[in-house]
């Protein structure tokens, strides 16, 4: 039961990354974990004797990213504002329990109340500190990714501070569909163009140039794979998803003239735009 | 006062989770998140200018702050709400944000006007008994008053992006 409680309380804090990376919120913890609870102090830490420190509510942010930070990644400034315990002159009552006390009331006669039984702690008083913290997002995260930042989240008076996670949101792109690290695009061309083939340059999510050239027939709903040109990934960003292309060819919207079925149209070049505009050169 | 969501509530006019102001600094359930108006898409680190429409979402339920024409349980003002599934709902979430200069300064104070009822999030002090105890009601008002003036506290803000600050330094000009 104790080792699935640390692994929650660890999930909780870190996300999977923390699970797998083995983080620790303190050392004995550890080791309580490993030896059973003997009642002996590692290096006199009172801490360790109470598993259960209260500790502040966690704050989860979704941080919405684009589709180019998720290719190129980004650092994200933040400030944040928070109230942090910081020692006040005087004393205050903590860890308020209650107890049973015995007492004697004459030869074998006892009885046993209910009490509030306080500590004494040092003040503590809640104070508006800001501090300027950086979120890097990394190329190729995913929806859902987790970056914690211990502690920065609500504090507590008798604890510890909660943690502070943005959740990564990838936005819609309008030209761009992400399917895991493949991107998606479509792109109409001319009917000349389908018939007769074409070239062209596709301006990716860095700026960067796909060019693409055709000079066999392309049929409507045709899609071409460019190896190499899809978002990189997380895990390893040497190794980048594809780029599929769906090719939609646009029939001219109105009925042809008589000059234009002589041919006017068919052996001008175009580009991408297409014959819409059908003028016999 | 920090207005916060009251799990416990329902409010009597409308059924709909009880937004209340709570005066601790760490109460977790007091965080809201700033939000184009609905169905507008907010860029991360614009900064909001005086008389922008915002939404303002709760971060632990995912609900907006919300008002309509119902009354409220202890002052008979407007009923302020929390509505809405993972930070949709409707219309009648987006408020304008009422400041004076160009942009929402983070230390400045602003007031909330609902964009359609146009009363003015305002606390009175009202204060609700069990099982809030002590929480006090969060209301819309007609009325201008200094009990519509809030300031930022606590949060978590975005910095705006480089190629903003170079645009506000030219206006500034």
């Amino acid at each position: 039961v104790l080792s699935d409680e640390e692994k929650r309380k660890q999930y909780d804090a870190y996300g999977e990354e923390g699970l797998k990376d083995g983080h620790q919120s303190s050392h004995g913890d550890i080791f309580s974990h490993f030896f059973g609870d003997f009642g002996f102090m590692f290096g006199g830490n009172p801490r360790q004797q109470d598993r259960n420190i209260p500790r502040g509510s966690d704050i989860i942010v979704d941080l919405e990213v684009t589709l180019e930070e998720v290719y190129s990644g980004n650092f994200v400034e933040v400030v944040r504002n928070k109230p942090v315990a910081r020692q006040a002159p005087g004393k205050r009552k903590c860890n308020c329990r209650q107890e049973m006390r015995t007492t004697q009331l004459g030869p074998g006669r006892f009885q046993m109340t209910q009490e509030v039984v306080c500590d004494e702690c040092p003040n503590v008083k809640l104070v508006n500190e800001e501090r300027t913290l950086e979120v890097e997002i990394e190329p190729g995260v995913r929806d859902g990714m987790e970056y914690p930042f211990i502690g920065e989240g609500e504090p507590h008076v008798d604890g510890e501070p909660g943690d502070l996670r943005f959740r990564i949101k990838v936005l819609k792109h309008p030209v761009f569909e992400r399917r895991g690290d493949d991107l998606y695009t479509n792109v109409t061309i001319s009917l000349v163009e389908a018939l007769t083939g074409f070239e062209m340059d596709i301006a990716h999510l860095d700026g960067h140039k796909v060019h693409v050239a055709r000079d066999k027939i392309t049929k409507p709903g045709a899609k071409l794979w460019k190896k190499g040109e899809g978002l990189p990934n997380f895990d390893n960003n040497n190794i980048k998803g594809s780029l599929i292309i769906t090719f939609d060819v646009e029939f001219p919207k109105e009925q042809l003239t008589n000059d234009q079925r002589e041919g006017g149209c068919l052996k001008a070049p175009s580009r991408q735009r297409g014959c819409t505009d059908l003028s016999p050169e | 006062v920090r207005p916060g969501l009251s799990a416990v509530l329902p409010s009597a006019g409308s059924g709909q989770q009880s937004v209340t102001g709570v005066s601790a600094a760490d109460d977790g359930n007091s965080y809201w998140r700033v939000r184009g108006r609905t169905a507008a898409v907010c860029e991360r680190g614009r900064p909001v200018r005086c008389g922008q429409q915002i939404r303002l979402t709760h971060l632990g339920t995912g609900r907006n702050l919300h008002s309509h024409r119902f009354a409220s349980p202890l002052s008979g003002n407007q009923e302020v709400s929390a509505f809405g599934e993972a930070g949709e709902g409707d219309y009648l979430d987006d408020w304008t944000v009422v400041c004076s200069g160009t942009y929402w300064a983070r230390d400045g104070e602003v007031r909330f006007q609902h964009a359609s009822t146009e009363v003015f999030l305002s606390v009175t002090g009202e204060q609700y008994g069990r099982p809030i105890h002590g929480q006090k009601e969060v209301h819309g008002m007609a009325a201008s008053s200094q009990n519509n003036y809030w300031k930022v506290m606590e949060g978590i803000f975005m910095q705006p992006s480089e190629v903003f600050k170079a645009e506000q330094y030219h206006a500034e000009l």
